[in-house]
């Protein structure tokens, strides 16, 4: 596992290699690498046993700079592209999570020659009329000044669990950790605050121009994004599959690590 | 030496709230329901709020302050600038504060800068124009983002001065807010344009912004301890970078204040309407309870620096103002004053000579204190401690401030 810097003409962008083998960019939400956890999960570690991992940190997370300029999802499309471009990626395999996930979605009906397989994992990104996603800036405001049961209720399917608690924890983590979380809402509130909230109105008229299969798997009960997102994710792609992890939240990645980098690793290996 | 200025602030709160309120609703901010709204009671409302802040004038304050807020019982202003219009023609003397106008709220600065110039010519040219970005509840209001909120504001507040001061029609470029014609009549009375207030949390970016532009910084913080002190003395230290020389009168602080004859009186009488106020109107804003929208991880308005030094200073679940519990606490706090003219003037005195401020802005109506209680303070303050206030705040100046002649006039 290495990180490096890599340097570009808007500024610098932190980006994690794990692992060896055919290329697989992975692209992170919140509970995550780059997010509130400085470094891989088990999840990544699982799959970099089969590939080469490589998850740059959004603008602004981790080592990322911030980009003052990026106002839009399609500003952050072009960030990726000259990502991309930089580490001579051509073709490759496209994973998101959550926020990430949105991402990973709009840069596949864009280019979708470029992506071999993709997958989502929990993504925002899509509007289903009658099913909005929860308000995850609302929480991350603590609840009576120093406990996240509501925050933690949105990204795991058992809030009050010791796990849940490990990962966002009542009273005050450690500084790394807190700014971890601190970067993250900061450039997720940046695309997604103002409505759409979390989401481009147009993406989902757009799903079917990405043609390869594609993989969305859901943690369920998610209650970040409604079960109405993955299903219209997976029925608007033309070759469009949904699985689903019982027992699991949003952050399912976290939460089965190994069951979801194994449902991953075969799709993508397939 | 110019003597200290003492400004009247009125928040307009919403007076009627039931009485189980702090225990059935988590926030008086953005998701307090108005169904709560009682328009009988409410008839009539915003007459007496005005009719304090005429009176106010009558008593002779420096001026009257107004400010924005959204979807709130704290505060029943969206729009200062309509209760600045009636200021503009009820009262005769006082400076009019608006302080201010959230401008990443308004989608078009233009507008601002044309509402600002009405009410310098409506007034007299007795406009006070303060700018400000908006705190957590205002993001959740309009939602906007907050880190984006910080780039707009900047570029808003360099056009409206631009529609101020340049000849239009002139083009626009900025990348927020493009604008091909800007040509804004009226033009505002004063020259070249109001005094511009800005008020800020402390942060090093607001400071360096507003010392740069030559305007006026107000602290925004409610507590006054060593770091108000502080805070002057870093505005100061940041005009000295800009070449400018720190006046009191670039600086201003926000307190509350009760007075009535005695210590005791003051306390039996503001009692109901100052816990009122820190107990529903700071629910969601500066209480522990509920859910604080100030600041925090949800609204990451400051840069990642900032927020790592808010960090390594700050302990979780820490009490604020509106978890105060005693007489004692309140205090200690230093935010509200309360007490007989003799009391409130020293307390006065000595926060003027700590804090080297020459502009006090003091909150008299507090939650749902009566009118004639609220009369009653700003009349014994007007009369018993206003004077001595004025006399003594010039001697601290004239002798802390030997280097300034004579009092510049605020830009």
């Amino acid at each position: 596992m290495t990180g490096s810097l890599l340097e570009l003409p808007t500024g610098n962008v932190w980006v994690e290699h794990i692992g060896t083998g055919q290329p697989v960019v992975y692209l992170h939400g919140i509970v995550d690498i780059h997010g509130t956890e400085p470094g891989p999960l088990p999840f990544h570690t699982t799959l970099a046993q089969h590939f080469e991992l490589i998850a740059p940190a959004h603008p602004g997370c981790a080592k990322t700079d911030e980009d003052e300029h990026l106002v839009t999802i399609d500003d952050v499309v072009f960030h990726y592209l000259r990502v991309f471009d930089a580490l001579a990626l051509d073709q490759f395999s496209l994973v998101g999570s959550s926020l990430g996930g949105w991402i990973a979605a709009e840069i596949a009906v864009r280019y979708p020659e470029r992506i071999k397989k993709l997958t989502l994992i929990s993504p925002t990104g899509l509007a289903v009329p009658g099913h909005q996603i929860a308000d995850i800036f609302w929480y991350a405001q603590p609840d009576d000044g120093e406990r996240y049961d509501q925050l933690r209720n949105l990204l795991f399917a058992e809030p009050g669990s010791e796990f849940g608690k490990k990962l966002i924890p009542d009273a005050k983590d450690t500084i790394e950790r807190e700014m971890g979380k601190y970067r993250v809402f900061r450039f997720a509130s940046l695309i997604g605050f103002k409505p759409p909230y979390l989401y481009n109105p147009r993406l989902r008229s757009r799903l079917d121009r990405y043609r390869k299969p594609a993989l969305v798997l859901s943690g369920q009960p998610d209650s970040l994004v409604p079960r109405a997102h993955v299903d219209a994710y997976s029925a608007g792609f033309s070759d469009g599959r949904l699985e689903v992890l019982e027992n699991c939240g949003h952050s399912l990645y976290a939460e089965a690590p190994e069951a979801a980098a194994e449902i991953v690793h075969r799709f993508i290996a397939s | 030496m110019h003597p200290v200025k003492l400004f009247c602030w009125h928040f307009m709160a919403y007076p009627y709230l039931p009485e189980d309120f702090d225990d059935k609703y988590d926030s008086g901010w953005v998701t307090v329901p108005n169904s709560l709204w009682d328009r009988e009671k409410a008839r009539g409302l915003y007459q007496e709020y005005i009719d304090q802040l005429v009176y106010a004038d009558e008593l002779g304050f420096d001026g009257m302050v107004l400010n924005e807020h959204h979807q709130n019982i704290y505060g029943l202003m969206p729009s200062p600038n309509m209760i600045a219009a009636a200021l503009s023609q009820k009262t005769h003397n006082g400076k009019i504060v608006v302080l201010g106008n959230l401008l990443p709220m308004h989608l078009n600065p233009l507008r601002v800068a044309e509402e600002y110039a009405m009410l310098d010519c409506m007034s007299g040219g007795r406009l006070i124009a303060g700018f400000a970005v908006g705190g957590g509840p205002e993001a959740f209001n309009y939602d906007v983002p907050s880190p984006r909120a910080r780039r707009q504001f900047w570029e808003a507040i360099d056009l409206v001065v631009r529609t101020w001061t340049e000849d239009g029609p002139f083009p626009h470029e900025g990348p927020e807010y493009p604008l091909r014609y800007v040509n804004a009549w009226p033009r505002p009375e004063q020259t070249p344009h109001p005094p511009i207030w800005v008020p800020g949390a402390r942060s090093r970016e607001t400071m360096e912004n507003a010392a740069k532009r030559g305007y006026a910084y107000f602290l925004s913080s409610r507590s006054h301890g060593d770091q108000t002190r502080k805070a002057a003395q870093a505005f100061a230290d940041t005009m000295k970078k800009y070449n400018r020389t720190y006046s009191p009168f670039d600086f201003g602080i926000l307190l509350s204040v009760y007075v009535s004859e005695t210590d005791d009186q003051a306390k039996i009488e503001s009692q109901e309407g100052i816990w009122y106020f820190l107990r529903n109107c700071l629910k969601g804003h500066l209480r522990t309870k509920g859910r604080t929208l100030t600041w925090g991880p949800g609204i990451p308005s400051t840069s990642p620096d900032s927020w790592r030094s808010v960090l390594e200073k700050w302990e979780f679940g820490a009490t604020q103002l509106g978890d105060t519990k005693d007489w004692a606490e309140l205090d200690r706090r230093a935010s509200i004053i309360v007490g007989s003219p003799e009391t409130v003037r020293n307390k006065l005195l000595d926060l003027i000579e700590r804090a080297q401020t020459g502009n006090l802005l003091i909150q008299f109506h507090f939650g749902n204190m009566r009118d004639d209680l609220t009369r009653k303070s700003m009349r014994l303050f007007a009369e018993h401690v206003a004077p001595t206030l004025r006399e003594q705040s010039a001697d601290v100046f004239a002798r802390d401030f030997p280097e300034i002649t004579d009092l510049r006039p605020t830009r």
